[in-house]
């Protein structure tokens, strides 16, 4: 069968390019501008030029191994020092000559502790506004230790987002230890010693069984449900979100 | 920490909102970005609109054929350089080619690339314009005639067995290419699609969302290519052509819909623990791009305009046309909304889940808005220049046009 003009003269074309293509890269181009590791060792080379800018909180610990000691038992432990003071390493070299910055007006702190809601709830957070004006926040908190110089008053100075969703639910009236039997040493160190839970259906029966006694306080028109039959078996908070259950008209 | 690097991430962090990690703070796929699945966009879609005429038959859209096939390659030489000029060093791109990657799905494209340019759209593209390029060749003065003569591969046969070789030819380069076509664009969907990490990208429906994204804008592209071309060269446009293109347009953005919806109802059905972070971002930061520009703008306006081309029968050949050109110009903006939406949208939000950032577009650097709109204008200008060269419709059927059209103006 004869092979049609226009496709040979494409087969000239396509030739060509595959040998130019495949001259050029096996035979022109030096096998070493090819290999992997040049480019490799170049990127290699190229970062290690660059400048150490941070010491590593190993070499804050030689000197200053009190406030490491003194930061390792509290809030900030997972912090690193250069991460509030800046890059370090040279006063690492030259501890005399070069000091370190210490973030000491109202602007650093807030950056992770002004309220927001996205954060997690139990995690301290302030208005910077309404907190104590214009005080420099080391003035009450040590950075190294952070504890609020007081015992918190209620609750919402570290459940900011509970309280407010809380704010406008019919349970806005219950105060939070209705429900959680909080040890007062909760408020000082949260993690070791937390608030307990309702466990039981009973609990929430309290207030919202049929038969349930009138408690002080418990609002005579709150829900009542029948708890033999009411949702089989299932806790309350399967359904219902105790801090904004579902409202009424 | 000194006061500048302080007042430095002071400003940045008015940007953020809630938590963030630290490496999320920089937006690294900026508006070239956007561009490039945006402009392959265009080259499948001008390539599938071109196929419906030789796979499927559809003589209605004849008239477009060649002018998809060079807007297709207009669009597919620029589509790498928003890819080069956004390497931190773009005179380096070589190493690419020099050490290339099998496993990596970024570097698949040069592979996709490659075999799209020479194996389909430049082979249709020569076997199509074989015949016209040697006809060119004996008319054409020097040096347009040693142009022509070239870009011909001097081949001089043009007896009736020769084209109806060029025909089979094309027949089956076509075949090949759709799949080649959904190759390319299903490509950029995947590079998306694939990354896990990530819950606004990461979804199967991506490739098949970007290719029939693509398809709507290639076929409003050639719309609008056609109608301008035929407007300055005073010519009669083809009704029955433009119906027709616009009638697939409509399917295909009632597909692209139906598809993007059920991406986002199956978002919201599976109600991930992505699902409160993408809420926000999509009211937030994208409520402009996604709800007025690429929702309403581009799809439901443009839908309902062209339902009301095709509905009533009181309207004009002028009015349609009027009617058309409008729905194409806003789906071209959706259909960028949409890039936009996916590639700037899907960096907006921290892996925290917990945060937003906010991208501020650079105006004068390399990736900035400036050369951006150059790399959007420059197909325009390569286009321009094959259509100057290249005959948009056969030699043999422009004389019969010409013909009628002077018989009809006659009358």
């Amino acid at each position: 069968m004869k092979i049609p003009e226009q496709v040979q003269r494409l087969a000239i074309v396509v030739g060509v390019l595959l040998a130019v293509v495949l001259i050029g890269r096996f035979v022109l181009l030096p096998s070493r501008l090819v290999a992997r590791e040049l480019h490799q060792t170049a990127t290699i080379e190229r970062e290690v030029v660059k400048p150490v800018r941070y010491a590593g909180s190993t070499a804050c610990a030689d000197c200053h191994d009190d406030v490491v000691v003194k930061k390792a038992k509290g809030y900030h432990k997972g912090l690193a020092c250069e991460g509030c003071h800046g890059p370090a390493v040279k006063h690492a070299e030259d501890p005399g000559a070069v000091k370190p910055a210490a973030p000491r007006d109202r602007k650093f702190c807030p950056v992770c502790h002004a309220y927001d809601p996205a954060r997690p709830t139990g995690f301290p957070q302030i208005n910077v506004t309404a907190h104590n004006p214009l005080k420099p926040c080391i003035t009450c908190h040590n950075a190294h230790d952070p504890v609020p110089p007081r015992t918190p008053r209620d609750c919402a100075a570290c459940h900011g987002q509970i309280e407010r969703t809380k704010a406008v639910s019919s349970h806005a009236l219950l105060a939070c230890t209705t429900c959680h039997a909080t040890p007062e040493q909760h408020k000082r160190s949260p993690r070791r010693a937390t608030p307990s839970k309702p466990e039981t259906r009973e609990f929430c029966g309290g207030c919202h069984a049929a038969d349930a006694p009138l408690k002080t306080g418990a609002i005579k028109d709150a829900p009542k449900v029948d708890l033999g039959t009411h949702g089989r078996s299932y806790p309350c908070w399967q359904c219902h979100y105790p801090h904004l259950p579902e409202g009424r008209s | 920490m000194n006061p500048e690097t302080a007042a430095g991430l002071y400003e940045l962090l008015e940007q953020v909102t809630g938590y963030i990690y630290p490496n999320e703070i920089e937006i690294h796929w900026s508006i070239l970005i956007v561009a490039y699945p945006y402009l392959t966009g265009l080259v499948a879609g001008a390539f599938i609109l071109a196929s419906l005429v030789k796979v499927f038959n559809v003589k209605e859209v004849q008239p477009v054929y060649r002018l998809s096939l060079l807007t297709a390659l207009a669009f597919l030489l620029v589509a790498p350089m928003p890819l080069l000029l956004h390497l931190g060093r773009p005179e380096r791109f070589y190493e690419i080619l020099l050490t290339p990657n099998p496993t990596s799905a970024m570097a698949m494209f040069g592979f996709v690339y490659a075999w799209y340019l020479m194996g389909v759209l430049l082979l249709e593209i020569w076997f199509e314009f074989r015949r016209d390029l040697v006809v060119l060749a004996q008319q054409a003065r020097p040096p347009l005639r040693w142009l022509y003569a070239a870009l011909s591969l001097f081949s001089k046969d043009i007896s009736d067995g020769a084209l109806a070789f060029d025909r089979k030819a094309i027949r089956a380069i076509t075949v090949i290419g759709i799949p080649s076509a959904f190759l390319l664009h299903g490509y950029v969907g995947f590079i998306f699609g694939s990354v896990k990490a990530n819950p606004w990208w990461s979804s199967v429906l991506m490739p098949l969302v970007f290719l029939m994204s693509a398809i709507v804008s290639g076929i409003a592209l050639v719309v609008f290519l056609y109608m301008v071309l035929t407007a300055l060269r005073r010519q009669p446009i083809d009704m029955a052509c433009l119906d027709k293109v616009t009638s697939y347009l409509f399917y295909a953005v009632i597909v692209d819909f139906s598809l993007e919806a059920l991406d986002f109802i199956h978002r919201l059905y599976e109600s991930e623990e992505s699902v409160g972070i993408l809420a926000k971002l999509i009211t937030d930061k994208l409520f402009m791009s996604l709800f007025v520009l690429q929702i309403l703008l581009g799809m439901f306006i443009p839908l309902g305009i062209l339902v009301l081309a095709k509905s009533s029968r009181r309207f004009n050949d002028d009015l349609r046309k009027l009617l058309y050109f409008t729905a194409v110009i806003l789906i071209q903006l959706g259909i960028f909304a949409t890039r936009w939406n996916v590639v700037i949208g899907g960096q907006l939000f921290s892996k925290s889940f917990r945060g937003l950032m906010t991208y501020k577009m650079e105006v004068m650097g390399i990736e900035g808005l400036a050369v951006t709109i150059v790399v959007l204008v420059l197909p325009f200008v390569i286009l321009a220049a094959f259509v100057r060269l290249l005959p948009t419709q056969r030699l043999a059927e422009r004389e019969a046009a010409g013909a009628a059209a002077l018989s009809g103006g006659s009358r």
